[in-house]
């Protein structure tokens, strides 16, 4: 199984943090969808709105192309009218009255000599017959003379412009046939609503460029328009419609739509991202979650194997301690009667108390007080026993102690305090708690010898009894390990008498304290309660 | 103190015989006995001023023959090499005069038995 060095902790989604790859390349992507899609839309929209401007523009050129066609079908006839009235002008001025619709307009034929053009038949506004024609309009009859079809062109006689018409040839070689209509002042006009181009700006030049000397008319004064140029024939000329629209024609709704599809893609973008990286949270989520409950059973096994391991151990050490009680309890019996017989023979030792006999006896009791520590310290340690309290003076359970372990050569034992003092304990265990602590200082000071101190002071509802030796004295290591059972620094011992001082103590309701430092000696002192005031004292 | 009378309880012949010469040296007037059931006997023929008695025995053991002894009951000391919970309870409720954990102090069991002479009387 992998390592995972993320907790769980790490894993689970937190605000702030960046996206995940997969989320942002995904992002990235349909937003690049969207922005091209985008794009596209706002290409055919206005390629359509370009279509459709080129065919209204192209309807308007058609309508005016047809409605000057016909005006030089008329001016054709008005010439062969003329030519066929042979100088009399009334056929012609008839003809011409009665194709004239509107107020501003003249017909006229005129006759070139030379550079001199003059009118020769006239009706309506137009100059006099005879009259000798300015010298911009005599151009013009000289181009409709050499061209085939109608000419056309802007004439100003004041501030009053007149587009003119002219067809050459027909009355007689020569002539030129006009159709002269007055323009108003203005060129702007304002057309109906209901127009089929009203919503288009159109500039409408009667020639082949916008110049604005050639403007016809326009619906808008911002000129010059910038849209679509769309030249047209006009008899023998070329005109040109500029047209622009202010407003979409294809719609306002399809103008919009390359936005709206911006709006809703990168809406949509945003919704799918965010559901992706949900959804790959969710799964680190939970993937992080099955190994932490993969990583905490793993550690929940191990610890079941320690546990059974260590239950393993304890059993061991259960039938061990089963051993060590059964065979120290056998030696309980005979160790006492060795006690017994050392006693009757010190009685017949003789007198001297420093004779051969007594200094073997003591030799032998000595011993024999050690085995019995050994063996109660097993046995309390194995299967340690609730101390059944009595009252009983501090002072004879130092007494017995120190007759079960008189000091060795060497060193000298002192007593201090209050040789009354009286607590509720319980006598075998106390003592054997005494013993511990007494032995244990004359092996401190086995080197030497030195003095081992043992005072009883009384404290506030206990009693304190320490025991003090001027031995080697311990370093701080040794010092956090001696209550440790079968923990031991001495050459003979199993490292029990401590850790057992200290569970009598505590089965005491006392406490146990160590001071010591390395060449300073020892001192263990215990704490248990003093005996309850009145309690009678039994010896 | 002197010349009281003592019966000395214990299925070891090791410890019983030693504890009687130990006493009759000290000039108690000493009996013993084998086993509980005897010791009964002992008690119930004789009077005692302090019995030393060991608790765990074949048949009958220390605890139980301390319950059934009559009125006056004599002091009794138990000994003990198995301190078992259960009986040093029921001995400490009997009134034994002291439970003596062996081994023992030989002079810890003489202070005991002058004790429980003296207060016997």
């Amino acid at each position: 199984m992998p390592k995972s060095a993320a907790s769980g902790q790490a894993a689970r989604p937190r605000a702030g943090r960046p996206l995940r790859a997969v989320s942002a390349v995904t992002f990235l992507v349909l937003v690049g969808v969207v922005v091209v899609s985008s794009l596209i839309t706002s290409e055919v929209i206005r390629n359509q709105e370009r279509l459709i401007l080129r065919e209204r523009t192209g309807e308007a050129a058609a309508v005016l192309g047809s409605a000057f066609t016909g005006s030089q079908a008329s001016l054709r006839l008005l010439g062969t009218l003329a030519r066929s009235g042979q100088g009399r002008g009334a056929l012609f001025t008839e003809a011409a009255r009665s194709i004239t619709t509107a107020k501003g307009q003249a017909f006229l034929v005129t006759a070139q000599r030379g550079t001199r053009t003059t009118v020769i038949a006239a009706a309506g506004g137009a100059p006099a017959v005879g009259t000798l024609l300015p010298a911009d309009e005599g151009q013009l009859a000289r181009r409709a003379l050499s061209a085939t079809g109608m000419v056309t062109g802007l004439i100003r006689q004041g501030s009053a412009r007149w587009l003119a018409f002219g067809v050459g040839q027909t009355a007689g070689p020569g002539t030129v046939v006009w159709e002269e209509v007055k323009l108003s002042a203005g060129t702007t006009v304002q057309p109906g609503a209901s127009s089929p181009w009203g919503n288009l700006a159109i500039a409408i030049y009667a020639s082949a460029r916008p110049s604005p000397a050639t403007l016809l008319i326009a619906t808008t004064k911002e000129l010059p328009l910038t849209g679509l140029r769309y030249p047209f024939r006009v008899g023998a000329d070329t005109w040109l419609i500029v047209a622009e629209s202010p407003h979409p024609i294809v719609g306002m709704l399809a103008e919009a739509m390359p936005w709206i599809i911006l709006a809703i893609g990168l809406l949509i973008a945003v919704l799918v991202t965010a559901v992706i990286e949900t959804l790959g949270r969710r799964r680190d989520y939970a993937a992080a979650q099955v190994e932490e409950r993969t990583s905490s059973l793993r550690t929940a096994m191990a610890e079941l194997e320690q546990a059974q391991a260590q239950l393993i151990r304890q059993e061991k050490l259960a039938a061990v301690g089963q051993l060590a009680s059964t065979v120290g309890h056998e030696l309980r019996n005979p160790l006492g009667v060795v006690m017994n017989v050392l006693y009757l023979m010190e009685a017949g030792a003789g007198n001297d108390p420093d004779g051969p006999m007594r200094r073997h006896i003591a030799t032998a009791k000595r011993e024999i007080s050690a085995a019995t520590l050994i063996v109660s310290d097993l046995l309390d340690y194995s299967a340690g026993r609730q101390p059944i309290l009595a009252p009983v003076r501090v002072s004879e359970l130092v007494a017995e102690a120190l007759s079960v372990a008189p000091p060795p050569k060497g060193i000298q034992v002192v007593q201090e305090g209050d040789p009354h003092l009286t607590i509720d304990a319980d006598h075998d265990q106390i003592r054997q708690a005494l013993l511990n602590l007494i032995t244990n200082g004359y092996d401190a000071m086995s080197g030497g010898g030195g003095t081992l101190t043992v005072s009883v002071i009384p404290a506030s509802e206990s009693v304190q009894i320490t025991v003090t030796d001027t031995g080697d004295g311990m370093d701080a290591e040794t010092r956090d390990a001696i209550f440790t059972p079968f923990f031991t620094k001495k050459a003979r011992g199993i490292g029990l008498g401590l850790a057992v001082t200290k569970r009598i103590v505590e089965a005491h309701h006392g406490t146990i304290t160590v001071r010591s430092a390395p060449s300073a000696g020892s001192s263990f002192t215990i704490t248990v309660p003093a005996a309850a005031a009145l309690a009678s004292v039994r010896a | 103190m002197s010349g009281s009378a003592v019966l000395v309880v214990d299925d070891e012949p090791g410890m019983r015989d030693t504890l009687v010469a130990i006493l009759e040296q000290n000039g108690y007037q000493v009996s013993s006995a084998p086993d509980g059931e005897s010791a009964f006997s002992a008690v119930q023929e004789m009077e005692f001023d302090v019995v030393v008695m060991d608790i765990r025995m074949p048949g009958r053991d220390g605890v139980s023959v301390l319950q059934d002894m009559g009125e006056p009951p004599p002091q009794v000391i138990l000994m003990t090499a198995y301190a078992q919970e259960a009986r040093l309870q029921a001995a400490a409720s009997a009134n034994a005069f002291a439970v003596l954990h062996k081994p023992f102090e030989t002079r810890r069991m003489l202070g005991l038995v002058a004790d429980a002479s003296r207060a016997g009387k």
